[in-house]
């Protein structure tokens, strides 16, 4: 008497871990083709060509709109601005962020709350702090002014958005206050992960809070800190709304980065050729910036 | 043509006319159509006016639509046009600045609407204006007058006086106005004067109205649109506004339309330019300076004599592309126009900021209800009156011919970025006049199209 047969196991269809994971991404895949990619390869075939807003007709015209942009002294201006915004932007949230961080780092009552409070500026949609930093910056009947004056601090107003100087650091400082929370959240989150007893063994050998901050935590945070810098640095370069909002690019151009001067030649000059040029300029700067950047870092690590 | 005069030529021009036009109403069949049309109005409570007549018109003739009123601030006003013209969405009619509507005509952007005009009546507009003003191009109708608003000098009587200025502005030329300003900003807590220097189209404005007075011009529409803005007229009156700045409040070079508004109602600066808005203004949040406020015509000229402003001529245009609803905002705008009290309350909304384009709205004892005609009847006619005998406008220089370009020069805010090189970088006036003839030559070579 033999075993009773057992049914061969059906051979049904099925997927390898490999095509699952594609399968997971054709999502994302196609959402990015359609948001992503294909915008910006409008935009670099636009860049080639002439076109006007209120007609469909697109004339090509090699590379004339980047012989326009580059021949233009305001998008050499734009870029110095742009340069000078970015830098300074990014440079004041990562130390004050990275000071923020260490501070929000104590084991104090309450401190929860304090971290809470720290993303009200990264949450208010940008159109509301700029309509409100305008009304705190009025030179007239502004609290700035107003306080400056009673600290005793300045006699005269300051026209923060109409003299150039203070424009440039009127926007820098708004930049600077919504996005300081963002370098604050991920330093936190990496302090929190840094091992206490690395903290002790420095301590046991006498090392200061100075020596412990310099040895100990920076190397630490030197990864996340890279991948911040290159994303604010990216953001910040492409900022237009915050620049707009508050000063127009104003006064004269002196606030004008290359994203209000884009904007400029698409809306108010109608070439949106030259605005599709700017654009590929600028996708190419910010590229090579951050390889640039990347491979800098990553050669120190080695 | 003095006020008498005015109101008795009004009176048989526009009572004909208005009868003939409300007399005989056309007949309207009723709409199926459904839904809501869009409207784009300047900020200020006149478009809104507007727009509840012509929801009159839809109650009665197309029940399922419904006109509702978009406002588009001004600074923002020709970013939104040209994005939302090109994304094939504008609104199904819209109340926008003279030089941008003549631009978006030649453009062949906008339906011809001479079919409304001879519904509203041709013979009645008030005497010394032109349907052209308003905006035709090549022979054709594009645009139906609402109102036409001028900016005009606008003192506080009481700081002329603090500062012992005794001539009237009535007598003004521009060293007499020069010295005023500086007059009343070292003898009194005012600043003297105040417009708008910003890197927008009020500046643009502003200068237009000075530039137009000294002789200068942008282009020579009898010769071919050539630019002729590089001359010693263009270069003197930049030098004048950089011999006022320094009499405005420091911030003037970042303000637009209603920094101004505000530096006049808030009792900042003792004198402004501005449209009849600024009263209503100040009535609403400063009383005690409405009282003391009055208008003049701007100072004369020292050589040429001449007082003239910009004249806004701003009527309703009708996009023609990706416009469901052009039959009806004609039906409707024919309607508010000549239908019960809407015109008369469309002036009524904001005096003397709006002024009546129609004679028979001029004339209605009616308008004289208004409660401002109590104490600034005077300011209302230099508004109402005046202001159109010293009218010009970037669009119509000199009222010498339409010119579309005028629209993208302020869309660049050509006039100001030059005045701009002069107070901001102090590029000489010269130099920076020759810079502002550049940027009119090259919209000139580039927008030649529309001008064939």
């Amino acid at each position: 008497m033999g075993l009773p047969a057992v049914p061969a196991p059906r051979r049904g269809f099925r997927l390898s871990d490999r095509q699952v994971g594609i399968l997971f991404m054709l999502p994302f895949a196609a959402v990015a083709a359609a948001f992503i990619v294909w915008p910006v390869a409008e935009a670099v075939r636009l860049a080639f060509h002439t076109k006007s807003p209120f007609s469909p007709a697109l004339t090509f015209v090699g590379l004339d709109n980047f012989r326009y942009v580059l021949g233009d002294p305001t998008f050499w201006a734009a870029l110095r601005q742009a340069v000078i915004w970015t830098v300074s932007s990014t440079l004041l949230q990562s130390v004050i962020g990275v000071g923020l961080a260490l501070l929000l780092h104590q084991a104090v009552r309450g401190i929860n709350v304090f971290r809470g409070l720290l993303l009200f500026p990264y949450m208010v949609p940008t159109v509301v702090i700029a309509l409100v930093w305008r009304w705190m910056f009025n030179p007239e009947f502004g609290i700035v002014n107003a306080s400056l004056h009673r600290l005793g601090l300045i006699r005269e107003n300051i026209y923060w958005f109409s003299d150039p100087q203070w424009a440039m650091a009127s926007v820098i400082l708004l930049n600077v206050w919504k996005f300081t929370p963002f370098v604050v959240i991920c330093v936190l989150a990496r302090l929190q992960t840094i091992q206490v007893d690395l903290y002790d063994a420095a301590r046991v050998d006498g090392a200061s809070a100075w020596q412990r901050f310099r040895d100990i935590t920076l190397p630490q945070l030197k990864t996340v800190l890279s991948v911040v810098v290159v994303f604010r640095t990216i953001w910040t370069f492409n900022k237009f709304e915050e620049i707009y909002l508050l000063t127009r690019g104003g006064p004269g151009t002196s606030t004008f980065n290359l994203a209000v001067y884009a904007f400029e030649q698409a809306t108010a000059n109608l070439k949106l050729g030259a605005a599709a040029a700017t654009g590929v300029i600028m996708l190419a700067l910010l590229f090579g910036g951050s390889a640039l950047y990347l491979r800098l870092i990553g050669r120190q690590e080695e | 043509m003095n006020r008498r005069e005015f109101l008795k030529q009004g009176a048989a021009l526009g009572g004909a006319a208005a009868l003939g036009a409300i007399g005989a109403p056309r007949q309207v069949r009723a709409q199926r159509k459904t839904g809501t049309v869009r409207v784009w109005g300047e900020p200020g409570p006149y478009a809104g006016v507007a727009v509840e007549g012509m929801n009159e018109w839809a109650k009665a003739n197309a029940p399922g639509l419904t006109f509702t009123v978009e406002t588009l601030s001004w600074t923002d006003v020709y970013p939104k046009l040209m994005t939302d013209l090109a994304a094939g969405r504008p609104a199904s009619c819209i109340s926008v600045e003279s030089p941008i509507a003549f631009q978006l005509m030649a453009e062949g952007l906008l339906e011809p609407v001479d079919d409304v005009i001879a519904r509203v009546g041709r013979g009645r507009l008030i005497p010394g204006a032109k349907w052209e003003y308003w905006g035709a191009w090549k022979g054709r109708q594009y645009v139906v007058p609402a109102h036409h608003q001028s900016h005009l000098l606008v003192v506080r009587t009481d700081v002329l006086k603090e500062a012992g200025i005794t001539t009237s502005p009535e007598t003004w030329n521009w060293n007499d106005l020069l010295n005023a300003a500086r007059t009343i900003k070292e003898k009194t807590k005012a600043f003297g004067i105040c417009f708008a220097l910003g890197r927008t189209i009020a500046t643009d404005y502003y200068l237009s109205g000075l530039l137009h007075s000294a002789g200068s011009r942008m282009f020579d529409v009898r010769n071919n649109f050539q630019v002729a803005f590089d001359s010693p007229a263009s270069i003197e009156t930049f030098d004048f506004v950089s011999e006022l700045y320094p009499s405005m409040p420091p911030g003037a070079l970042g303000y637009t339309f209603l920094d101004v508004v505000d530096s006049m109602a808030t009792g900042q600066s003792g004198m402004v330019f501005y449209w009849g808005r600024v009263f209503g203004r100040a009535a609403e949040v400063n009383p005690k300076v409405f009282e003391t406020m009055e208008a003049y015509q701007h100072a004369a000229h020292p050589k040429t004599g001449k007082r003239l402003n910009w004249n806004d001529f701003q009527g309703w245009l009708i996009p023609k592309a990706n416009n469901p609803y052009i039959a009806e905002v004609k039906e409707a705008l024919a309607y508010y126009l000549t239908h019960k009290d809407w015109p008369l309350r469309y002036v009524h909304s904001l005096v003397p900021n709006v002024s009546p384009v129609f004679q028979d709205v001029a004339q209605d004892p009616r308008l004289t209800t208004h409660p401002f005609f109590q104490t600034k009847r005077r300011t209302i006619f230099e508004y109402y009156v005046e202001a159109l005998k010293n009218a010009s406008n970037s669009g119509n220089e000199l009222l010498e011919g339409i010119n579309p370009l005028a629209g993208i020069v302020h869309g660049r805010g050509i006039l100001a970025q030059g005045i701009q090189k002069v107070l901001i970088d102090k590029w000489s006036a010269k130099n920076a006049v020759k810079w502002v003839a550049g940027e009119l030559e090259q919209v000139r070579r580039e927008h030649i199209r529309l001008l064939i």
